[in-house]
C-alpha cells in the first residue's frame, strides 16, 4: 500500500538523521578528548546532562501536554534557590552555627562555609544524606511552583499563559537578586558541597552523578510516554474536547504534567547548584534557562524524548566549539574589536530559524503510536463497520 | 511635576508604542513578536549613535529609528513570517521563529557595541540618554515631547486605519483574510505594512524608553515582559487595547513604586517589576482575555441601571 | 466560462474532492447541490485558491487560474460570497461596500455603492452601522451586494439560504435569478435548499462524496426521483407544491 511504503521511506530517512547525529556527536567528543583532554569532555557531559533534564521536562509539558511553557526558568530557579537557601542553613543550624538572615553573607565571607564543608568532607553518611535532602527540597519546591503555575494554566489560553509565565520567571530572578537573605543577591551564596568527600575525584564524581540522573529521567519519561498517562497527555494536547469526552480530567492532567515537569526541572536546577557550588541569582536568566531549552527541544523534535538528548548534545557541542575555537576561527572579528563570543547568540538564533524552516519536525520526529498493532486496529475497524452496514 | 510622574509618562508612552506594535502584529499575522526586544534596543542605538556622532537632539533621529525598525520588520516578514504563514504554521512556531530572529539581532547589537567601544572610544553599554536632552517649560523636554510623539503617532495610525482606503483594507484583512482576498485586497501587502508599522513602533518605543531608563544592549530584552504584559493586558484583539494596556502597565510601575515606597520604605524599589505584573495577573485571572475581554458595555449598563433603579 | 478538469483537492492531508470535472456555461445559473460533506464548499474554496489543490486544472475564460491567490482572481472578475464570514463584521456597511469595490477607482466605487443601496434599500437605512449589528437576512443582502460591487463576470455563491427564515431564504434565492436575468451575470450557486435552487437554475451538478453523481439540466435533476429522494430530501414530484415568489413577498 502507498502509505506503508511512504512510511518505510520516512523511517529510513529518520534513522539516517538519528544515526548521523549520533556519529557526529561521537566524533566531536573523541575530537575534544584527544585535543583538549578529559576535563573538556566532562564539562560538555555535565552541561549536556543538566540541560537534558530541563529540556526533557519542557518537552513533557510543551511537547506532550501542549502547555506553552515559556517560564521554564521558574522551576529551575525554584530548585536552585531552594538548594542555595535551605539545606546549608539546616546543616548550619544542626551544627550550632548561625543560620539566620545573615547566613548567605556569612558563607561568601568564609565564616560558616568552611565548617560546613569540613563536616561534609568528613562523613560519607552525612554527605549522602545532605545530597538526598538537597534533591528532596529541590523537588518539593519545583512541585510547589508547578502547582502554582497550574492554577492560571487552567484558566488562561496559549499566548496569555506563555507570556505570564515568562514575565514571572523574570520577576523571580529579580527577587533573588534583591532579597539578600534568600540566595545572597548580587554577592551569591556558597552551597556546601556533598561531593567534596571524593577529594581529587570530586569533579568526575559530580559529572557521573548528574549524568546518571539525566539517564534516570530519560528512562522514566520514556516509560511514561507509553503508559496510559502519557497517552492521556497527548490526548489533551491534540484535542481537549475529545479527551474530556473520553473521560479524561483535563484540569488534573494539565496539573500533573506541570507538577512533574517542574519537579524535574527544579531537580536539574538543584543539581546544577551542587555542581557549581554557588548560586548567583542573576545567572538564572530566561535566555539560558527557558530559551536555550526551547531551542534544544525544537532541534531534537518536539514530542520525542530521545530527540531531546540528541538536540541538547548537538547544540552543546556546537556552543563548546564556538567557545573553544572562537579566536582561531573568528579571530578576524577582533580587528574591529568584536568579541567572537557573541557568535553563540547568532548560532542559537540561526539554529532556531533553520530548524523551523528546514527541519520542522526536528532531528527525531515524534512517532505516531498506537496501543495495538496496526493489523489488529484494522481488523477491529473492518469488523465494526461491517456490523454497522448489516 | 513630580519626578516619578515625568519619568513615568515617558516610560508609559514608550510601552504604549511597543505594546501597540506587538498587538498589531499579533492581530494581523498571529505572531507574538519576540524580536520586539532587539528592535526596541536597535531603536535606542539609532538615536544614541545619531546624538553622539551626528550631533543635535536625540529627537532628530526618531524618524530614522522608526524607518530602521520598519526595515527590520520587513526583513522578518519576508524571511520568516511569510513562508511560515504560507505553511499555516501554528502560533508557537511563529513565535519561536521571531525568537531566533531576536537572538541574531541581539548578537548584532552586541557586536556593534564592541565596535563602537573599540574604534570610536565610546561607552555604549551604559548610556543615560537624558544627558542629550534639553529643558522645556521647566521640565526635561522628553517629558513633553515623547508623550506628544506617542499621541501624534497613534492618532495618525488611527486616522490611517479609519479614514484611508488601505487602512480600512488593513482592518478588513485582519478581521477576515478570506473575504478580503476575495474582494481583491492583497493580504501580502497588508501584512508587510503591519510589519513595517509594528517594527517601527518597536524601535520608536525603545528609543523613547531610553530617555527614561538606562540604555544597555539588553534594554529591550529586559523590558519585553512589560511590552508583552501591556499587549495581553490590553487583550490582544484590539490595537487600542494594546496601546492602553502598555500605558497602564508603565504608569502602574512608576506610580506604584513611588507610593508603595513611601508606605513601606525604599526596599520596594528592588521589586518594582512585580507591581505591573501583579496587576496583569490579577486582571487576567478575573478576565482571561484582558481589558478587551471585559464586558464594558454590560458594566456601564449595570452602573446606569443601578442609578436608574431608584424606582425600587 | 469556468472549466474544472480532474480536480483533486482538500485541506492538508484530508482530501475532499476526487477527480472532479465541472463546466460552468456563460450567462446562466449553475447549481451545485448535494448532501452535507459532499465537498460543495470545498469546490468553491478550490476555485478561490483557499483549499489545497493537489492536481487538476481550473480554467477561467481559457486561462489557467489554478493556485492563483484569491486577490488576483478578484481582479479577473470572479467574486465570491462565502457561507460564513461573508461580511466584515467590524466595519460599517459603507466601508464593507467600499472594501468590496477595492479594485475600482474611488469615484466609481462610490457610485456603485449608491447603486447597491438602490438595489437593496435596506442597506441605505443602515449605511453607517457596523455590519455586526445587522440581522441574518440583512447581512446576506449586504454580502450579495458586496459580491456585485465590482461588476463580476462570475459570482460564486455559497449557501445563501443557510440560517435564514424560510420566507427570507426564498427571497434571497429569487434575487439570484434576478441577477442573471437583469444583470446577465454567470452564477455558480451552491445551495442546501436544493429544490428551489434547481427551479431557478439552468445547469445542475449533484455532488456526492467528492465526486459528480449527476450532471445536466437543472430541471432534469428534479425529474430524477431516486436521486432527489436519496441525496436531496425532495420527496414529492417537482411540479407540485412550489410556493410562488409573489406569494412570499
Amino acid at each position: 500500500m502507498k502509505s506503508q511504503s511512504t512510511q518505510r521511506n520516512l523511517k529510513s530517512l529518520l534513522l539516517n538523521s538519528e544515526i548521523l547525529a549520533v556519529v557526529a556527536i561521537l566524533m566531536a567528543l573523541t575530537f575534544f578528548l584527544t585535543t583538549r583532554g578529559l576535563p573538556m569532555v566532562l564539562t560538555i557531559l555535565v552541561d549536556f546532562a543538566v540541560f537534558a533534564i530541563i529540556t526533557m521536562s519542557l518537552n513533557l509539558e510543551t511537547g506532550f501536554t501542549g502547555i506553552p511553557q515559556f517560564g521554564r526558568v521558574l522551576a529551575v530557579i525554584a530548585g536552585a534557590f531552594a538548594v542555595g537557601a535551605i539545606p546549608g542553613r539546616l546543616l548550619a543550624a544542626l551544627m550550632g552555627l548561625p543560620a539566620g538572615l545573615n547566613y548567605t553573607i556569612d558563607t561568601v565571607q568564609f565564616q560558616v562555609s568552611p565548617e560546613l564543608t569540613a563536616a561534609l568532607s568528613g562523613s560519607w553518611m552525612l554527605s549522602l544524606l545532605f545530597l538526598f535532602i538537597c534533591l528532596v527540597i529541590a523537588a518539593l519546591s519545583g512541585a510547589g511552583i508547578g502547582w502554582l503555575t497550574s492554577r492560571p494554566a487552567i484558566r488562561l489560553r496559549e499566548a496569555y499563559l506563555g507570556i505570564s509565565l515568562l514575565a514571572f520567571g523574570d520577576f523571580l530572578m529579580w527577587v533573588g537578586h534583591n532579597w539578600v537573605p534568600l540566595v545572597g543577591g548580587s554577592t551569591s551564596v556558597f552551597v556546601p558541597d556533598p561531593f567534596r568527600i571524593f577529594g581529587g575525584a570530586r569533579f568526575e564524581a559530580v559529572v557521573i552523578a548528574i549524568f546518571l540522573a539525566a539517564l534516570l529521567v530519560y528512562a522514566y519519561l520514556n516509560r511514561l510516554t507509553v503508559s496510559p498517562f502519557g497517552r492521556a497527555l497527548k490526548m489533551v494536547r491534540d484535542n481537549e474536547v475529545s479527551a474530556s469526552a473520553a473521560g479524561k480530567d483535563i484540569v488534573k492532567i494539565r496539573t500533573q504534567s506541570l507538577v512533574i515537569g517542574s519537579m524535574l526541572a527544579a531537580i536539574a536546577g538543584g543539581l546544577y547548584v551542587i555542581y557549581t557550588g554557588t548560586v548567583t541569582a542573576m545567572g538564572y536568566s530566561r535566555l539560558v534557562w527557558t530559551f536555550w531549552p526551547w531551542a534544544f527541544m525544537m532541534l531534537g523534535g518536539i514530542g520525542s524524548t530521545a530527540g531531546m538528548l540528541l538536540g541538547v548534545m548537538v547544540l552543546t557541542i556546537m556552543r563548546t566549539l564556538i567557545t573553544v575555537y572562537r579566536f582561531e576561527v573568528f579571530g578576524f572579528l577582533m580587528a574591529w574589536g568584536i568579541n567572537p563570543l557573541w557568535l553563540e547568540f547568532t548560532l542559537m538564533g540561526a539554529v532556531i530559524i533553520g530548524v523551523i524552516l528546514f527541519l520542522p519536525h526536528g532531528l527525531v520526529p515524534e512517532k505516531v503510536q498506537s496501543i495495538l498493532p496496526a493489523s489488529r486496529v484494522n481488523s477491529i475497524l473492518s469488523k465494526g463497520f461491517g456490523a454497522k452496514l448489516q | 511635576m513630580a519626578p516619578w510622574l515625568a519619568t513615568g509618562l515617558i516610560y508609559a508612552s514608550a510601552l504604549a508604542l511597543a505594546a501597540g506594535g506587538i498587538t498589531l502584529l499579533y492581530m494581523s499575522t498571529r505572531t507574538f513578536n519576540f524580536a520586539h526586544a532587539s528592535m526596541a534596543t536597535i531603536g535606542f542605538y539609532v538615536i544614541y549613535t545619531g546624538s553622539v556622532l551626528g550631533g543635535g537632539t536625540p529627537y532628530r533621529y526618531f524618524p530614522l529609528a522608526f524607518l530602521i525598525g520598519g526595515l527590520l520588520g520587513v526583513i522578518c516578514y519576508y524571511g520568516l513570517n511569510r513562508p511560515l504563514l504560507k505553511r499555516r504554521a501554528v502560533e508557537i512556531t511563529l513565535m519561536m521563529s521571531t525568537l531566533g530572529y531576536d537572538l541574531i539581532l541581539l548578537s548584532v547589537i552586541q557586536m556593534y557595541c564592541d565596535y563602537l567601544t573599540f574604534s570610536r572610544r565610546l561607552f555604549p553599554r551604559r548610556v543615560s540618554m537624558s544627558i542629550y536632552d534639553f529643558e522645556l517649560l521647566g521640565v526635561s523636554a522628553a517629558t513633553i515631547i515623547l508623550p506628544l510623539v506617542a499621541i501624534v503617532f497613534l492618532t495618525a495610525l488611527h486616522l490611517f486605519l479609519v479614514k484611508t482606503r488601505f487602512g480600512v483594507a488593513m482592518r478588513a484583512t485582519i478581521e477576515n483574510p478570506v473575504l478580503a482576498g476575495a474582494s481583491g485586497i492583497n493580504a501580502d501587502r497588508v501584512y508587510m505594512l503591519a510589519w513595517v508599522i509594528g517594527g517601527g513602533m518597536a524601535a520608536l518605543g525603545g528609543a523613547a524608553m531610553s530617555m527614561a531608563i538606562t540604555g544597555t544592549p539588553v534594554l529591550g530584552m529586559n523590558s519585553i515582559p512589560f511590552m508583552f504584559a501591556g499587549a495581553i493586558f490590553g487583550g490582544l484583539h484590539s490595537l487600542y487595547g494594546g496601546i492602553l494596556g502598555g500605558f497602564v502597565i508603565g504608569m502602574t510601575e512608576y506610580a506604584g513604586v513611588f507610593y508603595l515606597s513611601q508606605i513601606f520604605g525604599p526596599w520596594v524599589l528592588g521589586y518594582r517589576m512585580g507591581i505591573p505584573l501583579l496587576l496583569m495577573a490579577a486582571t487576567l485571572l478575573i478576565f482571561p482575555r484582558g481589558l478587551a475581554g471585559i464586558p464594558w458595555a454590560a458594566l456601564v449598563r449595570n452602573l446606569f441601571g443601578k442609578k436608574g433603579g431608584i424606582r425600587v | 466560462m469556468l472549466k474544472i478538469n480532474k480536480l483533486n483537492s482538500g485541506y492538508g492531508k484530508l482530501q475532499v474532492l476526487y477527480d472532479l470535472s465541472i463546466e460552468i456555461p456563460e450567462k446562466g445559473i449553475t447549481v451545485v447541490v448535494g448532501p452535507n460533506g459532499a465537498g460543495k464548499t470545498t469546490l468553491l474554496c478550490s476555485i478561490m485558491g483557499i483549499a489545497d489543490v493537489s492536481s487538476g486544472e481550473v480554467e477561467f475564460q481559457g486561462n489557467s487560474i489554478r493556485a492563483l491567490p484569491s486577490y488576483l482572481l478578484a481582479r479577473q472578475g470572479i467574486s465570491y460570497v462565502p457561507q460564513m464570514g461573508n461580511v466584515f463584521a467590524e466595519l460599517s456597511v459603507r466601508d464593507n461596500l467600499q472594501m468590496a469595490g477595492y479594485l475600482l477607482p474611488t469615484a466609481k466605487a462610490k457610485k456603485k455603492a449608491e447603486q447597491m443601496t438602490v438595489m437593496f434599500p435596506v442597506l441605505k437605512k443602515f449605511i453607517d452601522r457596523k455590519a455586526a449589528t445587522l440581522s441574518g437576512g440583512e447581512r446576506r443582502m449586504l454580502a450579495v451586494a458586496m459580491g456585485l460591487m465590482k461588476d463580476p463576470k462570475l459570482m460564486l455563491l455559497d449557501e445563501l439560504s443557510t440560517d435564514l427564515a424560510p420566507i427570507i431564504a426564498e427571497k434571497v434565492i429569487s434575487e439570484v435569478a434576478r441577477l442573471r436575468d437583469e444583470l446577465g451575470i454567470t452564477i455558480l450557486l451552491v445551495e442546501q435548499m436544493a429544490k428551489r435552487a434547481l427551479e431557478i437554475g439552468d445547469t445542475a451538478y449533484l455532488l456526492v462524496s467528492g465526486g459528480v453523481r449527476f450532471a445536466g439540466k437543472a430541471r432534469e435533476l428534479l425529474n430524477e426521483p431516486e436521486l432527489c429522494n436519496m441525496y436531496l430530501g425532495i420527496k414529492q414530484p417537482a411540479a407540485q407544491n412550489i410556493p410562488s415568489i409573489e406569494g412570499s413577498r
